[in-house]
């Protein structure tokens, strides 16, 4: 189980044939990860470490079944990737791509949207289920073990580093990764944490979610408002960054494009005590996730992460 | 986000068909009197800084002649208005109001739409607006594949009162700002307020217009207005944050590299990725630090970014230390970000036996990237210890090197 990827995904690469996007495949495919075929215009028949690579998607969809798609086209040509994947009935998209213009992003957010289909990202790093060996995009790296083993902690983090170094403390504690997403640092992103809080809610193989949160977006007041109408009922920990901005003028962004406070919005001092008061565990230093997560009493599911490690 | 000044969100209006009262840019008093002269009439001039609220800010002055012009323009040119020193005026005709609207166009980014909000109370804050007058407010969500209908807009208006040939006018100028906003990739255009003059014509007596950074590669006739990078400024850049810039986009397409100058400190930082400078930031400063800039740095950036952008930060006046802290990479190459860090320092002639640096830095090639700064004298870290204990030895390090320094020191030792 876990959430939204598992040994079911069935994988396409847009922009396969990209330096950033090559690497990545090699990583995923060293995983375990089924990576079935790729899309680059014009490339119709190579190969990237023995992935077919096609000119359209439609060609892909023509030979293959394919349910998920990671995007690694230039920023450019992201909508019209889009676009093209919903228009293939494609219904779980990884938007890896930066810096991508935000009226496009809008666009194809909406798109995504009308068509019933989940977009994660943009401005992501991606996602892992360890305990099925599927990874999406470049999370884990080349050394995968060091940071996500297989377990019973759910992890959301608007940082794609820190969905690493987040899954890193959870290892620490003694535990293990259900699933971990990178959910990106832009302020207009697919998935933002409530709707994930939800799909964790639902998954047996996840007991708890830690999550990292950042200044800006109204992400975090949306998830405090969740749990406290009973939405998730888990145990959530947190950790709110960037405490200093709120001591910065105002619009001025620090660290990821969403990461800005304006009119008054975003502030992390707002966010950890509404989070507070609904019943979150947010620690005041980052390192506290792993004594917190321990005080859980996560046995049963610690026994479960110990046997899937060996 | 980028923001143009008043005069030129002003011309590109101009350019697409939408009345704005005439203006002139003047650069010291004698100019803005001349300017005055020329325009012959009661004048408004105001401080062209790319900040909004510039009433409340005092940097918005009325004159009725070419003397009185230049009384309030010497007010203005001495005047700094949130960071910003004034260096430019806008000197524009003032326009015989009968009522003032507020338009304003965003990015609604939870409803995916682009977001029209509109009001009959013009002329205060949009705050102020909602506050007090919730009944003459309405908002419009527009579908950005359907774009905005001549329809929708008349109708907007029409709820907000407005008829006659102020209706038709008004309409008329939502539909061009709409396109405006859609064509330049703007993230806003505030246009308050909204005049309507004695003699019923529909003009735009202030705008405020900022535009998606992302979006400039197809907005090459934007260049001359928009400074790249001053969204992570809240003042004029400085020399050292455009070499930065600059050095960023030498390489444009390999990694990304952010430097922000804080006021004063004594500590160099840089940390990768947007989440981790955040927390690492909080983490310094809890332990007493004074970082003197804010540096992000990711997406495996190549050796030549890595050195351009540590020569940035140990170029600042002030710094005695450099902390490099990150979290455990996902696929910047540490070797990389190693030479580019120890190039920088031997070109800076720094002696990290001496110079208190200190690097916590874990991910791909970090065997490698280990010998490098361990060969150079750097003290070096994995996995092994957390960010935040990165944070509390940089805080000890520099009080051994620095005993009884003003600067960074264990103030709070929480």
């Amino acid at each position: 189980m876990g959430i939204l990827i598992d040994r079911n995904s069935k994988i396409v690469i847009q922009g396969i044939t990209g330096r950033e996007a090559s690497m990545v495949t090699k990583h995923m495919l060293k995983y375990g990860t089924p990576v079935i075929a790729g899309v680059t215009p014009g490339k119709k028949g190579e190969e990237v470490h023995g992935v077919p690579v096609y000119d359209t998607l439609r060609q892909v969809c023509s030979e293959h079944e394919i349910n998920t798609a990671i995007i690694y086209v230039p920023p450019a040509f992201v909508l019209d990737a889009v676009l093209e994947t919903l228009d293939n009935n494609i219904k779980l998209m990884v938007v890896i791509t930066e810096n991508i213009p935000q009226h496009d992003v809008m666009k194809l957010l909406l798109e995504a949207d009308n068509a019933g289909a989940r977009v994660i990202g943009p401005n992501t790093v991606g996602a892992i289920n360890p305990k099925e060996r599927v990874r999406l995009g470049a999370i884990g790296g080349d050394n995968v073990e060091r940071c996500f083993v297989p377990g019973c902690v759910g992890v959301i983090s608007r940082s794609g580093g820190m969905t690493s170094e987040t899954s890193y403390m959870v290892k620490r504690a003694g535990l293990g990764v259900s699933t971990a997403i990178g959910i990106g640092g832009d302020s207009l992103i697919g998935s933002p944490p409530k709707g994930l809080l939800a799909l964790f809610e639902k998954d047996p193989d996840t007991q708890a979610v830690v999550s990292f949160s950042e200044p800006g977006t109204s992400f975090e007041e949306d998830v405090a408002q969740f749990v406290a109408e009973g939405g998730f009922t888990k145990p959530l920990v947190t950790y709110v960054a960037g405490r200093f901005t709120e001591s910065m003028p105002e619009g001025t962004i620090f660290g990821h494009a969403g990461a800005i406070i304006e009119g008054g919005k975003g502030k992390p001092s707002t966010k950890i005590k509404m989070l507070r008061d609904a019943g979150v565990h947010v620690v005041d230093r980052y390192d506290d996730i792993i004594t917190v997560l321990q005080s859980l009493n996560l046995e049963g599911v610690r026994a479960h992460a110990a046997t899937s490690e060996r | 986000m980028g923001r143009l000044l008043e005069n030129h969100s002003k011309q590109l209006l101009a350019e697409h068909q939408i009345p704005v009262p005439r203006f002139f840019v003047a650069g010291n008093e004698a100019e803005a009197i001349e300017k005055a002269e020329a325009l012959g009439c009661e004048v408004v001039l105001k401080a062209l800084v790319p900040v909004g609220k510039r009433g409340k800010a005092g940097a918005i002055k009325f004159a009725t002649d070419a003397k009185s012009s230049g009384e309030a323009a010497r007010q203005l040119f001495g005047t700094v208005v949130r960071h910003y020193p004034v260096k430019q005026i806008l000197v524009e005709e003032k326009l015989a109001i009968d009522q003032e609207l507020y338009v304003s166009i965003t990015l609604d980014k939870p409803a995916r739409k682009i977001a029209i909000l509109a009001s009959s109370a013009g002329g205060i804050d949009v705050e102020e607006i909602s506050a007090k007058y919730p009944d003459r407010m309405k908002i419009l969500r527009v579908d950005p594949f359907r774009g905005l209908a001549d329809f929708q807009a008349k109708q907007l208006w029409a709820e907000l009162g407005l008829g006659g040939a102020v209706l038709r006018q008004a309409t008329d100028v939502l539909i061009k700002l709409y396109k405006v906003f859609v064509k330049f990739d703007c993230t806003i255009l505030e246009i308050n307020p909204l005049v309507i003059t004695k003699n019923a014509k529909v003009v735009v007596a202030a705008s405020l217009m900022a535009v998606d950074d992302c979006a400039m590669y197809r907005h090459p006739e934007l260049a001359a207005y928009v400074q790249l990078g001053s969204d992570r400024a809240w003042r004029p850049m400085t020399a050292l944050e455009k070499q930065v810039v600059q050095v960023n986009e030498d390489d444009p397409y390999r990694g990304t590299a952010r430097y922000t100058e804080m006021d004063g400190g004594d500590i160099g930082f840089m940390c990768g990725g947007g989440g981790g400078s955040l927390m690492m930031f909080d983490a310094l400063l809890s332990y007493g630090c004074k970082p003197a800039n804010y540096t992000e740095f990711g997406g495996n950036p190549p050796e030549r970014k890595v050195f351009g952008l540590v020569k940035g930060i140990l170029s600042k006046a002030g710094v005695k230390g450099l902390i490099l802290s990150a979290n455990i990479s996902n696929n910047t190459q540490v070797d990389v970000v190693a030479r580019g860090v120890v190039g920088a320092l031997k070109d800076k002639a720094i002696d990290p036996r001496k110079f208190p640096v200190l690097v916590r830095f874990a991910g791909v090639n970090d065997t490698a990237a280990r010998e490098i700064f361990k060969e150079a004298g750097v003290e070096y870290y994995g996995e092994e210890i957390s960010m935040s204990m990165a944070a509390k030895k940089m805080m000890e390090k520099m009080k051994q090197t620095y005993p009884g320094s003003q600067e960074s020191q264990a103030a709070s030792g929480a």
